[in-house]
């Protein structure tokens, strides 16, 4: 766990050296990685601090991000830093939130079965589909 | 505009969808918890892709300037379909400073135009144009931004700052038409040069009425007529040593214009000669219009690498009239521009041959070898300099941060004692 925890921090830094921004996917998915080991050796049931781990990744990973723009010697107005400040805090709420939701209704009792699951396996489907067409637009 | 997507979008939808499956294949609620805010900031690129039409136009507050004067240009900005901010960057030739951020990063909000100030200092002289802009809009949370170029390109001159001349070179002869030189010749005109015997034609009003009671005979006062004079400026163009910005035919061109201002304010005629790769010049006038051609003319100078061999034949015999001055502006590098100027000299040109020294521009490095070449080097161009000086023409050197003044004045020492001889 600290080996992929470190992994993921010299990815990090490599990113931040190097400027390559190809590489904080990795940096991110190695931190996600060594936390998710941690799950697996402390089984404890849901665990309540995973909403806050996936935020300070997002957040991670988009503070390194402004910080390789910020490479380019620009002045921006203060205007210009504030909106994206603005942008940045209110997407990592979001996904604070989104993420507390998610664990929150995992404890509710939904009854399962066969409609569930099958709703949650489309669900699945649909985002790796959508991740697939961004990546193709990235592209 | 062209359209570029941040790596990370993609990345953070491909962390989403890994998480998902392996939370549901682990039936681990934590690893869908972490997917979710990735999840959702793919979602927030997708959401966020638009197709802004972001429009520049460029101008300058005037397209002449002198060196060290600062020129506003302002830049207006309208969108109507926005980003959040737009980033712009005027490209500069390294003889212009913006004193303002460049580039910079505004709000752009769609429908209102902004207007933005760049003031540009002007730190060497040239011609440039400046444009166009480049623009780079971008959402708000930086996944995709928007590249394209605006606005036309703006001509802006920058010319070079005249330096303070006390006194000028005159010229061994003048023209025939009136100036403000006096002439060595005698003639109608103010200046007294001597006396003479009364001979029919003289006018009552000449004659010396002292002297014709000294003497008992008439006598008639002899002046020196005011005429003008033709000077040519003959830059060699041919090798320049330069450090940066700085070089010797940066010297030259202010040199020149120095010269070239002081000269037509003395209502003489100046005419110009930019001998090397490229070739060019200007006929002698006089007047404000000619001081314009000269200075744009040495805007566009430049040092050009080339292997003709070139001689003074070449040029139209306008160019260097007879009785003309010549002023050679010339850092005494190349050898093809050393023979035109004694071939010029060969002829009976007036010449005055002022060597903007490159010594200052050039280091040797620390090896024996590097110093003997310097060494060797700077007696051949000492050789050089005898050579003139034995063919009389007076070889003065400049550099970088001595006024004009001194190389001028030398060469009035030099006149003094050693008269060119007649060819």
């Amino acid at each position: 766990m600290l080996a992929l925890a470190s992994i993921g921090g010299v990815l990090l830094l490599l990113t931040l050296w190097k400027g390559w921004l190809e590489l904080l996917v990795w940096a991110i998915a190695t931190g996600g990685a060594a936390y998710t080991a941690t799950l697996f050796v402390d089984y404890h049931g849901a665990d309540g601090a995973a909403p806050l781990v996936a935020a300070a990744l997002l957040l991670t990973g988009e503070l390194a991000a402004w910080s390789l723009d910020a490479r380019w010697r620009v002045g921006a107005e203060a205007a210009v830093l504030r909106r994206r400040a603005l942008a940045l805090g209110a997407l990592v709420v979001a996904g604070l939130a989104a993420s507390a939701m998610v664990v929150a209704l995992s404890g509710v009792d939904a009854g399962g079965g066969l409609l569930l699951t099958t709703l949650g396996a489309a669900s699945a489907v649909c985002a790796v589909g959508i991740s697939v067409v961004l990546l193709a637009r990235g592209r | 505009m062209t359209r570029f997507t941040s790596p990370r979008v993609a990345g953070y939808a491909w962390l989403a969808a890994v998480g998902l499956v392996a939370g549901l294949a682990s039936a681990r609620v934590e690893l869908i918890a972490l997917a979710a805010p990735f999840a959702l900031a793919a979602l927030a690129g997708a959401v966020l892709l638009r197709n802004p039409r972001v429009e520049a136009q460029l101008s300058l507050d005037r397209d002449r300037a002198l060196e060290d004067e600062e020129v506003q240009a302002t830049v207006t900005l309208t969108a109507a379909e926005g980003s959040e901010w737009v980033e712009l960057f005027l490209p500069l030739p390294e003889q212009l400073k913006a004193v303002a951020p460049n580039p910079r990063a505004v709000e752009l909000p769609a429908g209102e135009p902004r207007k933005l100030e760049l003031p540009l200092r002007c730190e060497r002289w040239g011609a440039f144009a400046l444009g166009p802009l480049y623009l780079r809009g971008r959402d708000a949370l930086g996944f995709h931004s928007w590249e394209g170029q605006a606005g036309q390109p703006q001509p802006l001159r920058v010319y070079p700052s005249v330096e303070t001349l006390h006194a000028l070179l005159p010229p061994l002869e003048t023209q025939v038409f009136v100036g403000n030189q006096v002439s060595r010749t005698r003639g109608d005109g103010i200046e007294f040069a001597d006396v003479r015997q009364w001979a029919p034609g003289d006018r009552i009003k000449r004659v010396n009425w002292r002297a014709s009671a000294r003497r008992g005979e008439l006598w008639v006062n002899e002046q020196h007529p005011e005429r003008n004079t033709d000077v040519v400026l003959f830059l060699d163009t041919f090798a320049e040593v330069r450090t940066g910005v700085r070089g010797t035919h940066d010297l030259a061109v202010r040199a020149a214009t120095s010269l070239a201002h002081r000269y037509l304010e003395r209502k003489d005629r100046v005419g110009l000669v930019s001998f090397g790769g490229h070739l060019s010049w200007l006929l002698p006038h006089s007047g404000t219009v000619q001081l314009y051609k000269i200075v744009d003319s040495l805007l566009q100078t430049d040092v050009v690498l080339t292997f003709a061999a070139r001689g003074v034949d070449i040029l139209p015999p306008r160019t260097l009239p007879p009785k003309a001055l010549v002023l050679a502006l010339t850092p005494l590098l190349d050898r093809r521009s050393a023979k035109a100027l004694l071939d010029l000299r060969a002829r009976g040109y007036d010449l005055v041959v002022i060597e903007v020294s490159p010594v200052e521009f050039v280091t040797p490095a620390d090896d024996t070898l590097s110093q003997l070449a310097y060494r060797v080097w700077r007696l051949s161009r000492e050789a050089l300099r005898v050579r003139y000086e034995q063919a009389g023409v007076p070889v003065v050197e400049w550099r970088e941060g001595l006024p004009l003044n001194v190389p001028l004045e030398e060469v009035t020492a030099f006149r003094r004692s050693a008269r060119p001889a007649r060819a």
